[in-house]
């Protein structure tokens, strides 16, 4: 390894396809630099959109990982999980670890994605659903879900609309509660709208416009001895099903960020070089809005596409590149001719 | 489905890694499985150094521990780092999650766990603070945690704890919840590594029990089964706890033992203890064995039966009194002045331990000699799960007594002819008033140096030792493997023949004909089964843990044929891998000579 004792130390938070992509993109441009992700993750990268396989009978964590292990010995990355940033100091370049490690970076690169959004009246009852954002939470839906079993749905979102295509597959029963994001993050007019919940319907999904009449009063566990959950609507009306999932889509993971001398509003503040106002701070993927010169706004990309995309154009702007954000995919919800919905972020490699 | 699991807890001294290490392998072998395990720790007490217990946990039955453990628990990252490459692929690292103090990069495990490894990082410390208001009881809640991530079945761990802690109420009561907050952290963790304990599967005969125990226990057990009279001993590790156990045990079974003021004494003692008639012996390692060289050729040219048990420590001198070797091979068998022969008996695993314990009293006293027992820290300290019968294999009472003596006839405690043993009066029985000397005698034991009479008694003393190699009962050397002509063959002894079993066996199943071979009795050298055995092979391979290759060295003074050494001192055991590869090169050797 060449001049290895002056190589760069670049760190990544984050092993999702953001983190993961940039990691092989600082490599392969840096060859004697020091690679480092850090991530909550138990697992090494895998995809989550391959998630819904659990419900196909899909249960071995190795079916879903992107690479194997030797991947990382190969390309010299150094993956920390079970690692949770704390904190960042951007002036001392250093990370501090829950565990109150302390490690020091010359270019950081923030990819720690979004964790599942909860609305603030549902959040007392979190001990009784069963979100679908990682492997192990998709593993653990998928083993109280009985064969033919009952899935309430609540919000809804194209990561949930996605199952619901698998489970309807899998002969299960899908009762959507639908609400303002139901199709996240898609936008969708008030005139558009009827007609994707009728393709929904159409997919063989029973849609509850639960929302609407009220919201959720609560949601029990036992109930009467018939289910495993009752959701209760303020209206009075009430659900039975064997699992209650929520799909409200994502909000940035950035807390980690809070006085690391960056700019952060929703999500962490990058230029469409993907920097941000902290020296030597990148950050791509879910967790960044992006500055668009022709909406005059930050905003948010989402899509595993354009998150990939991301990772690797914030390696290449870490490694001397300065090219700007040029979005790689489609943001558009379609219904094809035989009346089903499709949407971009269903189209993998 | 079989179970082949190995588990190892590295700590500092004063963690609890030990009592962790000693609570799980009770609780495990309790459930039924079988167990080999082996502790590493500093010659400190408490507070200084690295702690390691490792054992593997097995359905069929083991031969040594693997190479790399299924499972790892660091109670101390600052000792476990450096070892958590030994933990395989999918396998389960569990750690401190959260620390105290802040670390410099790298100083806490999770820096360290491989990319095929699975992490469990766990408040472990909290738990123990939260349940116990203490942080004494982490290594337990690693055990409840242990429980409940492989779901085994929690009243086994309750009753090795309950037996552990049991004159200690107070912290009898702090492990029972933090043995539960860790199993119930375990509910809340979802397993991702493959580590699966299957049932356990007994094949106990009735009436024979199982027990959990170590060499130098196996040793006691059979000292004490096959009647051991008296014992004088002087401590030293890794002999000391023969030493301890006996003393609790033998007052209450009418016995004596004394704490001489050294090995001279305790081997005098016993040379004393033999010449009256007691079932003696002594325990020692090195350093005592060499104190000990003088009286023991006391003990050849009076023929008195007496028993020493030797645990074999790093050396020369003081050496590495906490480390394995097998070094001390030339002195158990040539050691002192003169041709002094004598048995040298050496297990190879701890059931091993507890045959040779029980036997060296029955070949001491048939054939009358100073018989020298030879294992080593490995095995003093090894714990593996041993069927004891119902009732002891050792017969009692050997002795060949004098017949009545013709009329007039003195009797003659050294008489020659026959088969070279002597009628052996007691001092007290009537009519066997005799001599003992440590000088050349003549058959009635009276001072003799004539050339003649020197040159019989030497004969006698080495020929009626080759009677042992016929012995009852008693397994002199054993072939494992492939019948017939092989490729390559191993030959080893004492504690580390297990790992070329295992070497030997993953051979096999690779394809290489090979077999191995297990030399129990060092002294006298079953020369004929050992060269049989060796006609049989291509190649000959010898592993032992010494730089010299001591047991390569005695075998071609037995059968002159070339062998390949294989002599390491780690003070560790061997690897197995390290011997697999041995095999692997000499059976490619073979078959690029027949290429050729
Ligand atoms: C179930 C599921 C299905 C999906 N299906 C699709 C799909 O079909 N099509 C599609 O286009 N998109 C899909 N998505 C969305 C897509 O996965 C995301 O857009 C994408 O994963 C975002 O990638 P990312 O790298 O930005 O962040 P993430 O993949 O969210 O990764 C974030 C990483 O940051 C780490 N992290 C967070 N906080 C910290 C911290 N404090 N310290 C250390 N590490 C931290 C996390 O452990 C994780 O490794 C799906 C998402 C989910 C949950």
């Amino acid at each position: 390894m060449a001049n290895a004792k002056n190589a760069r130390h670049h760190i990544v938070i984050g092993s999702g396809v953001a983190g993961s992509q940039a990691a092989e993109t600082l490599r392969e441009r840096e060859p004697d630099a020091r690679v480092t992700i850090l991530t909550l993750s138990s697992l090494l990268f895998y995809n989550r959109y391959d998630l819904p396989k659990v419900f196909r009978g899909h249960r071995d964590w190795r079916e879903f990982l992107a690479f194997p292990a030797e991947y990382y010995k190969d390309y010299r990355i150094e993956v920390r999980r079970c690692s949770r940033v704390a904190g960042v100091d951007g002036s001392r370049r250093s990370i501090t670890l829950e565990h109150k490690e302390e490690i020091r970076f010359d270019t950081l690169l923030v990819a720690s994605g979004g964790r599942g959004y909860i609305p603030e009246e549902l959040v007392e009852f979190r001990p009784l659903m069963h979100p679908f954002a990682s492997y192990t939470e998709a593993v653990t839906a998928a083993s109280v879900v009985p064969d033919r079993g009952h899935v309430i749905m609540l919000g809804g979102d194209m990561i949930g609309l996605d199952l619901a295509r698998t489970l309807i597959d899998t002969r299960h029963r899908v009762t959507l509660v639908a609400g303002p994001q139901t199709f996240w993050p898609h936008e969708v007019t008030d005139d558009e709208r009827p007609g994707l919940i009728a393709a929904l319907e159409n997919m063989g999904v029973e849609v509850v416009e639960g929302a609407d009449a009220g919201g959720i009063a609560s949601i029990e566990q036992g109930a009467k001895g018939l289910s495993a959950r009752r959701v209760l609507f303020k209206d009075g009306t009430e659900l039975y099903g064997d699992v209650v999932m929520p799909f409200f889509g994502l909000s940035p993971s950035v807390e980690f960020m809070l006085g690391s001398g960056t700019d952060i509003e929703r999500g962490l503040l990058v230029n469409p070089a993907l920097r941000t106002t902290g020296e030597g701070i990148y950050a791509a993927g879910d967790v960044c809005q992006i500055w668009s010169d022709a909406e005059k706004r930050y905003r948010f990309f989402y899509g595993w596409k354009n998150v990939r995309a991301m990772g690797d154009l914030a390696a290449r702007n870490i490694t001397g590149g300065d090219e700007p954000w040029v979005p790689a995919q489609d943001e558009q919800l379609h219904i094809s001719d035989d009346g089903k919905i499709q949407s971009p972020f269903w189209e993998y490699e | 489905m079989a179970t082949d699991i190995q588990i190892s807890i590295v700590g500092s001294a004063g963690d609890g890694t030990i009592a962790a290490g000693e609570i799980l392998r009770n609780a495990l072998a309790g459930m039924g499985y079988k167990v080999i395990s082996f502790d590493v720790y500093p010659p400190e007490i408490r507070g200084f150094g690295k702690c390691i217990a490792r054992m593997r946990i097995t359905t069929e039955q083991a031969y040594s521990l693997k190479h790399k453990s299924d499972v790892m628990v660091s109670l101390d990252d600052s000792h476990a780092i450096p070892h958590a490459g030994e933990l395989r692929d999918c396998g389960a690292l569990i750690y401190e999650q959260g620390s105290i103090v802040r670390l410099p990069e790298g100083g806490h495990m999770s820096a360290h766990v491989g990319p095929g490894q699975l992490p469990y990082p766990v408040p472990i410390r909290e738990l123990s603070e939260k349940s116990t208001g203490a942080n004494r009881s982490r290594n337990i809640v690693v055990l409840g945690f242990i429980a409940g991530l492989f779901n085994l079945p929690v009243e086994g761990f309750r009753k090795a704890i309950g037996k552990k802690f049991k004159s200690k109420a107070a912290a009898a009561e702090a492990s029972e919840a933090a043995f539960k907050a860790g199993l119930d952290y375990a509910a809340k963790t979802f397993k991702l590594d493959d580590v699966v304990f299957g049932p356990p599967v007994s094949t106990v005969v009735a009436g024979a029990t199982v027990e959990m125990i170590n060499g130098n226990a196996a040793i006691v057990r059979g000292a004490l089964d096959a009647g051991i009279d008296t014992f004088f001993g002087y401590p030293i590790t890794p002999a000391t706890s023969i030493m301890e156990r006996l003393a609790s045990e033998m007052p209450r079974r009418g016995g004596r033992l004394l704490q001489t003021e050294d090995e001279i004494s305790a081997i005098s003692a016993v040379i004393g203890a033999g010449f009256a008639g007691a079932r003696a012996a002594t325990s020692t390692s090195g350093p005592g064995l060499s104190l000990m060289a003088e009286m023991l050729g006391m003990g050849v040219i009076g023929e008195v039966p007496s028993v020493v048990f030797v645990s074999q420590r790093g050396g020369p001198s003081t050496g590495m009194p906490t480390k394995t070797e097998q070094s001390d091979l030339h002195m158990a068998v040539y050691g002192g002045h003169g041709d002094a022969p004598r048995i040298v008996i050496a297990p190879t695993n701890v059931d091993g331990c507890y045959r040779c314990g029980g036997k060296a009293f029955e070949l001491a006293e048939v054939y009358q000699t100073p018989v020298i027992v030879l294992i080593d820290l490995y095995l003093s300290n090894r714990y593996e799960t041993v069927v004891f019968p119902a009732r002891p294999p050792f017969e009692a009472d050997l002795n060949r007594k004098p017949g009545k003596a013709a009329a007039g006839a003195p009797y003659k405690r050294y008489a020659l002819g026959g088969d070279d043993v002597s009628p052996r009066a007691i001092p007290g029985d009537k009519g066997g008033m005799h001599v003992v000397t440590g000088l050349e005698h003549n058959e009635l034991g009276r001072p003799n140096d004539s050339a003649e009479l020197h040159t019989a008694m030497s004969r006698k003393r080495h020929e009626k030792l080759k009677l042992a190699l016929n012995h009852p009962d008693f397994t002199k050397f054993k072939r494992f493997g492939d019948e017939g002509p092989v490729d390559v063959g191993v030959i080893s002894w004492g504690s580390n023949f297990g790992e070329c079993l295992e070497a030997m066996l993953k051979a096999r199943g690779e394809g290489i004909r090979c077999a191995a071979m297990k030399v129990v009795m060092l002294s006298p050298f079953p020369t004929d089964g050992v060269a049989a055995f060796m006609a049989d092979c291509k190649e000959v391979l010898v592993p032992e843990l010494n730089y010299q290759g001591q047991f390569a060295n005695l075998l071609q003074a037995h059968v002159a044929r070339p062998v390949t050494r294989l002599a390491r001192v780690p003070g560790e055991p061997m690897k197995v891998e390290e011997i697999l590869e041995e095999i692997r090169r000499l059976a490619g050797k073979k078959a690029a000579q027949k290429a050729a």
